[in-house]
């Protein structure tokens, strides 16, 4: 008897809990993002000229809410190969095994689960971004406007490359190629139904 | 010596404009080439860089110089040379200073085409009046090579000209662009 409602009570509490983990899910609202509206892009540093590239293939699982910071999520996957810079020989340049090495190395990604509010519709987020199976803490800085259930999520980021190892052998040279990337983002999302 | 022009020589300033693109050009067909026979990577980057910063300087010392010359008295060409010639130098100059001006911005949009904006010297970046493009590029590419191509016999034909009045006319055609004194030539009736 007594070990029956132990194992009732058991019950309970993890279905409780259960319960609570969903509500709290259910909270930071979950968008799909749309594809063909979002862009990723970053600017680099080229013999003192900026030029500006983008990753055309990627996926953004966005739990975002502004009233449930806590429950928010972003996890963004890059397909590296899809790198574009409007220049087929630095494409292929780029995807080599001294830069991005898409061969080891086919998917970027970005984590991030700590946001804070910087007033108005500014938030800025600590995330974990790998690359080239290098991890380390990337800040965002991302403005967050919804609207009749869609959304637009824009901000940047700031990157070395040489942080995550892109740019072996001669490509370490950061008088050619700068060390500072900026990182543009401006993802469309929809509210799942 | 004179600063300005004068009716029978060209000034310091002058002087300075030619000889310097002139060292420009030279070093702008050794970079060229030097570029075009490395693979992408920082070295060749680099050298285009270079090119790049040259090819803005020449485009801003041409315009400069025909400001220049437009401020001073373009010497006179010597005494009896036939009409024909008189018409190629003419031609030969116009076409000059149009491939200096035209070689350079050329260059400049094919490298916006391939979305490889143009910094000079790592100062300032040129802003970028087309959109990148494969074809543009290509076009634009092909248009740069011709371009400098044509500078160059032109330039073989300018050397050509002045040595024939040095050696062969013995006038002061090649005398009046050096920082050298003119020789005496038969008053002007």
């Amino acid at each position: 008897m007594i070990a029956k409602s132990h194992r009732l009570a058991g019950r309970l509490v993890a279905g409780f809990s259960a319960g609570l983990a969903a509500v709290a899910a259910l909270a930071a609202a979950q968008w799909s993002l749309q594809p063909k509206e979002s862009k990723l892009t970053f600017i680099g540093v080229q013999a003192g000229a900026q030029f500006e590239g983008s990753f055309d293939k990627f996926t953004a699982d966005i739990a975002f809410d502004p009233k449930n910071l806590a429950a928010s999520r972003f996890d963004v996957k890059i397909d590296t190969a899809s790198v574009n810079t409007q220049d087929g020989e630095r494409d292929t340049t780029i995807k080599s095994a001294d830069l991005f090495d898409v061969k080891r190395f086919p998917t970027a990604r970005y984590v991030a689960d700590k946001f804070a509010d910087k007033g108005g519709n500014k938030y800025s987020a600590t995330g974990k971004l790998t690359l080239r199976d290098v991890t380390k803490d990337v800040p965002i800085d991302f403005t967050f406007e919804s609207k009749d259930g869609a959304a637009w999520l824009r901000g940047t980021a700031k990157i070395k490359r040489l942080d995550f190892g892109v740019g072996q052998g001669e490509w370490k040279d950061t008088s050619t190629v700068g060390n500072d990337v900026q990182v543009r983002f401006a993802l469309r999302l929809k509210g799942a139904p | 010596m004179q600063l300005k022009n004068d009716e029978s020589r060209y000034g310091v300033v002058a002087q300075l404009f030619h000889w310097t693109i002139v060292v420009l050009i030279i070093v702008q067909f050794i970079l060229a080439n030097r570029a075009a026979n490395l693979p992408l990577g920082v070295a060749k980057i680099a050298v285009l860089a270079q090119h790049k910063s040259f090819g803005i300087t020449i485009l801003g010392l041409a315009l400069l110089r025909l400001i220049w010359r437009w401020m001073n008295p373009v010497p006179a060409e010597p005494l009896g040379i036939p009409q024909w010639q008189r018409l190629a130098a003419r031609v030969s100059h116009i076409g000059l200073y149009a491939l200096l001006l035209i070689t350079p911005v050329v260059g400049w949009l094919m490298s916006s085409a391939r979305n490889f904006p143009v910094s000079w010297f790592g100062l300032v970046t040129l802003p970028d009046f087309i959109k990148p493009s494969r074809p543009a590029y290509d076009f634009l590419h092909q248009t740069h090579e011709v371009l400098a191509l044509t500078l160059f016999c032109l330039a073989l034909l300018h050397v050509a000209a002045a040595l024939k009045h040095h050696f062969i006319d013995k006038d002061n055609v090649l005398r009046r662009m050096l920082p050298v004194k003119l020789k005496q030539e038969p008053p002007r009736s």
